[in-house]
């Protein structure tokens, strides 16, 4: 098997342990589309060109709440800014790629293949960090379309009264848990979750969310640059 | 322009949007500028947009334009996020967190 093989195989097989967690946020994506009135292109148009769940979901139910389209994507890309970060440095690790490759490779960046390609890929003295990045892509944006694909059909199906909107907190919830790391992040968790509880159901034409995420931001970084005994 | 337009022009900007972040720095080789402090702002993003669409959903239902609070989801959602926080498992913490919201709806209408 040459190298290139071996390296693509080698990261579909590294992500292949977590690709089981993308299936019902997918899942969740994909009927969200639908249940705001669209159908599958629209859902596929989501999972495919844009590939990112949580600003998907995030796109989805503020326009089919009624929000302004400068807010629904204003607030689906605040969610979106942290791929900027990843971006920048997983740079360094894909610097062998051609000029051309790059555009395609930025697109691969979700988060399951950052993190795979950050902790184990680039220290795999077997494999080439390139084609193992792309494997790991194929096998999440593989599972990622079919389970926004299901999502979008299987949702209609559903009867309202099971209340299946609450698994989109549900699955952000499940999202949530591994990042609460330190005080720092409890904290910002607190904060935001009560300026989000107050600001939700309040501001006019569903702002109270973009506020809400960005308050808690600012707090994060105003802690951090806050000089403390103990660093969280 | 239609709903289905609308929505198509959302789809697009997003899309354009976020794969410009994603690639921008990876194409410029890592050169464009991320300053300290951006990345300071930065670090929250997940942690504060997750908890922003965790909280108001845990709260409350939305019919039409009202909002009303919602006990049986907030029981769920406490039990789904031990699961979550213990197992950071996330079939486990949507099936806990679903078969609770069943439970809870039906002992609150039996009362």
């Amino acid at each position: 098997m040459s190298r290139r093989r071996h390296s693509l195989i080698e990261g579909m097989r590294d992500v292949s342990p977590i690709l089981i967690g993308v299936v019902p946020f997918g899942l969740v994506a994909g009927a969200a589309v639908v249940q705001v009135g669209f159908g599958l292109p629209e859902a596929l148009g989501m999972s495919f060109i844009v590939c990112a769940g949580a600003s998907q979901i995030v796109a989805t139910t503020l326009f089919g709440d009624g929000a302004p389209l400068w807010l629904a994507l204003g607030t689906a890309l605040v969610v979106n800014t942290r791929m900027f970060i990843y971006s920048a440095s997983i740079a360094p690790v894909l610097s062998h790629a051609s000029a051309r490759l790059r555009p395609v490779l930025g697109h691969m960046l979700v988060d399951q293949n950052y993190v795979t390609t950050m902790t184990r890929g680039r220290f795999r003295e077997d494999v080439d960090v390139i084609p193992y990045y792309v494997g790991a892509w194929v096998a999440l944006s593989g599972t990622w379309q079919v389970s926004n694909i299901a999502g979008a059909l299987l949702g209609p199906m559903v009867p309202p009264s099971w209340g299946l909107d609450f698994a989109v907190p549900l699955v952000f919830l499940a999202m949530l848990a591994p990042t609460l790391k330190g005080t720092t992040s409890v904290t910002v968790a607190i904060v935001t979750g009560v300026a989000s509880a107050l600001l939700v159901p309040t501001l006019p034409m569903q702002t109270g969310l973009l506020v809400a995420i960005i308050a808690g931001i600012a707090f994060g970084a105003w802690r951090d640059g806050r000089p403390v005994e103990e660093a969280a | 322009m239609t709903p289905r337009a609308l929505f198509w022009s959302l789809i697009a900007a997003l899309a354009v949007g976020t794969w410009a972040m994603r690639s921008l720095p990876i194409m410029a080789h890592g050169r464009v500028p991320h300053p300290p402090w951006l990345e300071r702002l930065l670090r929250h993003v997940p942690v504060a947009a997750l908890t922003a669409l965790v909280v108001p959903g845990s709260l409350f239902v939305k019919s039409g334009d009202a909002w009303a609070a919602a006990p049986a989801r907030t029981i769920a959602a406490v039990l789904a996020a031990a699961v979550a926080l213990r197992t950071k498992n996330t079939a486990l913490t949507l099936a806990v967190g679903m078969a609770a919201l069943w439970a809870g709806q039906a002992a609150l209408s039996a009362f």
